[in-house]
């Protein structure tokens, strides 16, 4: 009897699951400098965050990045009445409130718990005033690889657009999640996460893997402005000016002239969630971090045993109904496979694959073609 | 699709065709791979030379230098020419599958290479009256116009048609793939509809009949003599014949007409047309022809 189909048996079938690593780096000048009147950065209407793009976003070119965005907790100073008359107060309250309900969670009370420091909520700091980074899932795919993340900001300096030539900014300093391979938490209700250190080891902020978030701690951007007890810090420059600038107004980042003000990048008049969002922009030196793609794959064993497949329905095959490889009987055929087909009991062909080249099949050889079905 | 680097190792470029992605969106179990198949479609085994002066290395070297095309994801557009299985190595012919138009006047093709489906009875009437070769009647049909026959059999002077066709060489199954906006398959007497196997995505409707099953459509090849109303040279297997049922959407508006097709003169009338093809493939031997099919409506 002559076929055109093999079944598949059990033994044919594999499923297997692999985890795929891409980096990406990303430098400052994408975040800030590449592009004309920041053609590549979107603002909104409400103006609760901002959006990098690779390219100016008009343009279907464009691929998202990430987000920047700031926020405060209701617990925070910057919540108080005393500075209820800053600029969009209430939004930074809710953007704060919405990313910790949503990384952090509640607590026995249903309250909305604050990021912590360490990750241990029973205690400790508090990140009270923080910036949100949130990657594209176009970038950090299913999620960001632990360890793999680093991101180095220029905190000194005058602050301001960087651009060829201005050598302003100064006094890079490099936060990454060192160590997150073995050491990370998993008792957030948006998955697993780790701990940022800057480079003298202080813990200036949190990654969270799956959802792609970091979140930072207002006090990296300036050495007064940390939380009280939180430690370390980056630290103002050994001299100049104090930042960056958080707030694009110099008054307020210069803790000389603002030294009662820790919290000022938030606050004041120039201190909105956008011109916050602008700082961080143009404070970013390179940020760099693996992503992760899970691939669940089923493999196909399409196997071709020495009796099967040696002849063809192409037209070309026959002249006259003969076969045109063949002088005579006792000539073995031959055929040659380019294509591959998997199909539906119904007989719907449901995917193809294709080699590279023709592979030449006869009744003295057996092929196992493996095909790779990725979910 | 561009062609696949073969500079290296052997790679394989697998992609979901659009039916699978269909099936799969659709959550209900019917995306279940359960079988599989090889094909050739890009080889031309013209370029076998069995005369190389080198010797039997060199056959193949230019079908082996062919180039691959990358997948296709549309469904149809790939696994057109399958290879076959059959434990035996020493055929040397294999059976096809032919048009036939000789078998009587009800079965041949327009001049120009197609089958005429007049979509509505005026249509009928006005190519009846004028005469016009290769006329389906696709209102009525089974009305005393033409159809569609397809012979299988080994077409080989060398071995004559009184010898019987191996049984496992012999056609028990055909696919016939169909356009389903504009036409359903039919038996010749215009008494029976078809049915359809299944829909796919870009609306090719794929019938299954068999032997036994579908006696209206495929029955045995009796006939053992050379005669003149045989395309099959050699030993004769099955014949598959079928007629149309024109859409409602073809019988009653013009807009697929205007929208794929145009306007075309038969005699001194004006007919909107649309060309389409129907493919046969058997399903035990692949083979495959492809028969081109005009659909018109007098204007």
């Amino acid at each position: 009897m002559a076929t055109i189909f093999k079944s598949f048996l059990n033994n044919d079938v594999a499923v297997t699951r692999t985890l795929l690593h891409e980096a990406i780096p990303l430098t400052g000048t994408i975040a800030s400098g590449t592009y004309t009147a920041d053609a590549n950065i979107k603002n909104y209407a409400h103006g609760m965050f901002q959006s990098v793009y690779d390219y100016p976003y008009l343009s279907s070119s464009a691929n998202h990045i990430f987000d920047v965005t700031v926020g405060f907790s209701a617990n925070s100073n910057l919540s108080g009445t005393t500075h209820n008359s800053e600029a969009q107060q209430a939004k930074k309250i809710n953007l704060y409130t919405q990313m910790a309900q949503i990384l952090v969670g509640h607590d026995e009370t249903g309250t909305v718990r604050d990021f912590d420091q360490d990750g241990d909520l029973s205690g400790g700091i508090k990140i009270k005033e923080a910036v949100f980074i949130n990657f594209a899932r176009l970038l950090g795919k299913d999620e960001l690889k632990k360890g793999s993340f680093s991101a180095t900001f220029l905190t000194g300096g005058t602050p301001g657009v960087r651009a060829p030539g201005n050598t302003n900014h100064t006094q890079p300093i490099t936060i990454n999640d060192s160590g997150a391979v073995n050491d990370y938490r998993v008792n957030s209700p948006a998955g697993e996460y780790g701990i940022l250190y800057s480079a003298t080891g202080s813990q200036v902020g949190l990654i969270y893997y799956q959802a792609g978030i970091v979140v930072l701690t207002g006090a990296v951007f300036g050495g007064d402005r940390k939380e009280s007890g939180l430690g370390g810090g980056f630290g103002p420059p050994a001299s100049g000016a104090y930042g960056p600038a958080i707030n694009t107004s110099a008054a307020a980042y210069d803790i000389s002239t603002n030294s009662s003000s820790y919290d000022a990048y938030m606050t004041g008049a120039a201190g909105s969630i956008s011109g916050a969002a602008d700082a961080v922009r143009n404070c970013l030196q390179s940020m760099a971090f693996n992503n992760t793609t899970e691939l669940n794959s089923t493999i196909y064993f399409c196997r071709a045993n020495h009796s099967e497949f040696n002849y063809s329905s192409n037209p070309s095959y026959l002249a006259s109904s003969k076969l045109v490889v063949k002088n005579k009987t006792t000539d073995m055929p031959v055929s040659y496979i380019t294509s591959v087909g998997l199909y539906s009991a119904d007989n719907e062909l449901l995917a193809v694959a294709k080699l590279s080249e023709p592979l030449k099949k006869t009744p003295t050889n057996e092929l196992t073609l493996r095909v790779r079905l990725d979910y | 699709m561009a062609f696949l680097d073969n500079s290296g190792d052997i790679i394989l470029d697998a992609v979901l065709t659009d039916t699978g992605r269909m099936r799969l969106a659709r959550g209900d179990g019917s995306f279940k791979i359960s079988k599989f198949a090889f094909a050739d479609d890009e080889i031309d085994y013209g370029n076998y030379d069995k005369g190389h002066a080198s010797g039997s290395a060199y056959y193949d070297l230019q079908i082996l230098q062919t180039p691959v095309l990358e997948a296709f994801t549309n469904n149809t557009s790939s696994m057109k020419n399958k290879l076959l299985s059959i434990s035996r190595t020493n055929l040397l012919y294999l059976p096809v599958l032919e048009l036939n138009e000789v078998y009587d006047g009800s079965t041949t093709m327009h001049g120009d290479d197609y089958f005429l489906v007049a979509v509505d009875e005026d249509t009928q009437t006005q190519l009846q009256t004028d005469s016009i070769a290769g006329r389906i009647f696709g209102a009525t049909p089974g009305s005393g116009a033409g159809y569609v026959r397809v012979d299988q059999g080994l077409d080989t002077s060398d071995i004559s048609p009184s010898n019987l066709l191996d049984a496992d060489l012999t056609e028990t199954q055909y696919i016939v793939e169909l356009d389903n906006r504009f036409a359903s398959l039919i038996d010749t007497a215009g008494t029976q509809m078809a049915s359809v196997s299944f829909i796919d995505d870009d609306q090719i409707a794929s019938y299954y009949m068999s032997l036994g099953t579908d006696n209206l459509f495929v029955k045995n090849n009796e006939e053992t003599a050379t005669i003149g109303t045989q395309v099959i040279s050699g030993p004769r297997g099955t014949y598959l014949q079928f007629s149309f049922q024109a859409s409602i959407d073809l019988n009653s508006s013009t807009f697929l007409f205007t929208q794929l097709g145009s306007t075309v003169t038969y005699g001194s009338t004006s007919y909107y047309y649309l060309d389409s093809v129907v493919r046969v493939t058997g399903a035990t031997t692949g083979y495959k022809i492809d028969i081109p099919v005009r659909f018109a409506k007098k204007v």
